[in-house]
């Protein structure tokens, strides 16, 4: 059975905050296999990479009210690589992704072509989502010069990088 | 800003080591320098020197601003010193040349200029190291690790290099005197081996995997390789300064580096067997084709090494195993891969704005492999013939291998500015609107 730490951002996010660094800092006092509950007033998308990252695993479930209980499972594996969040994280609530792409099996420059496509297509603070083979580190220039903010990070099993985009708002 | 923005001057970079490479091809096939002179005299000094710090140092440097943010996924510590580095470059080999060719009698005596020169040398290398170093530093996954090991082998290189000019110049004392008579072989393995060639396996890791769609060797396989070649240049600084310190003999110490080395070769040669066979792209380009020529010959100095030391000849051709090291090896796939890499960044500097919104061409599109395969081939094949002419003692032989060299680099060059030029892309595409042509010098976003 996991043990789970009990963390409510509730009255942070109410209050208007950034609970981010919250959220880390509980992280970082975690012991061994132990998980995190997390309780929020909308479901925390951008949180889910950043967590897979750190070799977690989510399940989010809705509770009343609109708000959110997600239970972030450690994961056998190990973490892949630290998430490359856009600068400045922004807790905002990101709405599910309006477009999902898998990119997994086109040819560079295919991936960056499409997801830039796509995105250019969002309407604002719409995301969209794509999977890729590798850490797109030449797309994310790209999507700064147009305004758009991202966050991504390898799953659990390292072979799947996996991207949002949000558009300005 | 994270690892993917261009790096203004990286084609500056470029340009001016290709200009040096050119020039060290016109000595060859001059036949001024090595083999025509003894290894140590002060015409082979110049030609060395042209070829390591003039050509493959200034490519390495131009490459490494570009790709070690892309390693470690974090923007370069400071853009700003990349520019100021490479004029402290270019001057400091300037004046160490110059001080060469005043001990060789070709200029007018000048104490002076070597010390110079190795100031300039260590004040550039010195903004390099700090740049790269304060970057790769804060985020060491694989291939970053590689970098780190080479820059501290480039402190080492940098550090005899200098003692050697104040030497030469007489102001170095007793103590320099003797680094002097015995460190030349450490010099020379700190900076090919450690600088040039642990810096090279490091990038074309995340290079080849990048081009090809492999996943990346996995960290626990690629730190034993490079654990292999980091005690080989530990072995060889380390041991040898302490011999030259109580005047031992240096063969116990080269002995040891050699077998270190050896087996980060091998070990080497597994994890790029692993990356190709684990590609998705089965195709392989221009660049990789040509790479491969590149990796069989590092394969072949490891077997003409050992070639050499069991017949007991290594110190006799020693020019003929350094040769192949730096042409074969490191100038092979420093060439190869400045072709994908003018392409890559031309194409990412031109299109990236309109990418999406316009239709934009490919990055293959942006060259003409099969015209540029030519060149390549001459390259090659004229490396390996220097090398037996070489061996064999044929100088006459060997400037014309030089000159073979020479056609088969300016082709290259060629292509390359076409590449640049964006001549070869087919006129609907060239220039979307948006899209803005790039300058051959520079990068202007």
């Amino acid at each position: 059975m996991t043990a789970y730490l009990d963390v409510d951002v509730r009255p942070i996010l109410r209050a208007g905050g950034e609970p981010f660094s919250v959220i880390m800092a509980a992280i970082e006092r975690l012991e061994k296999g132990q998980g995190l509950r997390l309780y929020a007033t909308f479901k925390p998308v951008p949180l889910f990479a950043v967590m897979a990252d750190k070799g977690f695993a989510h399940s989010a479930s809705a509770m009343e009210g609109g708000e959110w209980e997600v239970l972030f499972t450690p994961a056998a594996a190990k973490p892949a690589q630290v998430a490359a969040p856009s600068n400045g994280f922004d807790f905002g609530a990101w709405p599910d992704p309006r477009v999902k792409l898998d990119n997994r099996d086109l040819e560079p420059p295919e991936p960056m072509v499409r997801i830039l496509a796509a995105a250019d297509k969002l309407g604002p603070g719409e995301t969209l989502s794509a999977l890729l083979r590798r850490e797109p580190v030449f797309l994310f220039p790209q999507l700064e010069k147009r305004g758009f903010r991202w966050l991504g990070g390898f799953t659990t099993d390292g072979a799947t990088y996996e991207l949002t985009v949000r558009a300005p708002s | 800003m994270i690892g993917g923005n261009m790096s203004r001057w990286t084609m500056t970079y470029f340009a001016a080591a290709l200009t040096w490479l050119l020039a060290a091809l016109a000595l060859m096939a001059a036949g001024i320098g090595h083999p025509a002179t003894d290894l140590a005299a002060p015409d082979t000094l110049v030609l060395v020197h042209v070829i390591c710090i003039g050509w493959l140092s200034t490519a390495m440097c131009g490459a490494l601003f570009q790709f070690v943010p892309v390693l470690v996924a974090r923007p370069l510590f400071s853009e700003r010193l990349t520019l100021p580095a490479l004029g402290l470059l270019t001057a400091g080999l300037i004046a160490l040349l110059a001080g060469f060719m005043a001990l060789g009698g070709r200029l007018p005596s000048g104490p002076w200029l070597l010390p110079l020169g190795a100031v300039l040398l260590v004040a550039g290398f010195g903004l390099v190291i700090l740049d790269l170093g304060l970057t790769a530093w804060l985020r060491p996954t694989g291939p970053a690790r590689f970098v780190l090991v080479g820059l501290a082998s480039l402190c080492a290189t940098v550090t005899f290099g200098a003692v050697f000019a104040f030497a030469l110049a007489g102001w170095a004392g007793p103590v320099g005197d003797a680094v002097l008579a015995r460190g030349i072989p450490l010099h020379a393995i700190a900076g090919l081996g450690g600088w040039l060639t642990l810096t090279a396996m490091g990038v074309s890791y995340r290079l080849l995997s990048m081009f090809m769609l492999a996943p990346d060797v996995e960290d626990r396989q690629s730190r034993l390789t490079l654990a292999a070649g980091g005690l080989a240049v530990a072995a060889t600084v380390g041991g040898g300064a302490f011999a030259v310190g109580v005047a031992m003999r240096l063969n116990a110490v080269l002995s040891v580096a050699a077998l270190l080395g050896l087996t980060c070769a091998a070990l080497y040669g597994r994890d790029l067997a692993g990356i190709f066979r684990n590609r998705k792209r089965r195709e392989l380009e221009l660049n990789m084709r040509m790479a491969i020529l590149s990796f069989a010959s590092l394969a072949g100095t490891a077997v003409l090494g050992i070639a050499l030391v069991s017949i007991g000849t290594l110190p006799l051709h020693l020019g003929a195993f350094a040769f192949l090291t730096v042409f074969g090896w490191l100038s092979g796939l420093v060439l190869a891969k400045l072709y994908k890499i003018v392409a890559f960044l031309t194409w990412l500097e031109t299109y990236g704005p309109v990418m999406g919104r316009a239709a934009t061409p490919r990055v293959q599109d942006l060259a003409a492999e099969q015209r540029a395969t030519k060149w390549f081939a001459i390259y090659y094949l004229a490396v390996w013939a220097g090398t037996l002419a070489l061996l064999a003692g044929e100088p006459s032989a060997f400037r014309i291998a030089a000159a073979a060299m020479t056609v088969g680099v300016f082709g290259i060059i060629h292509e390359i500015i076409r590449i640049r030029r964006l001549e070869d892309v087919a006129s609907p595409l060239r220039l979307p609107a948006g899209a803005v042509a790039p300058h051959l010098l520079f990068a202007k976003t």
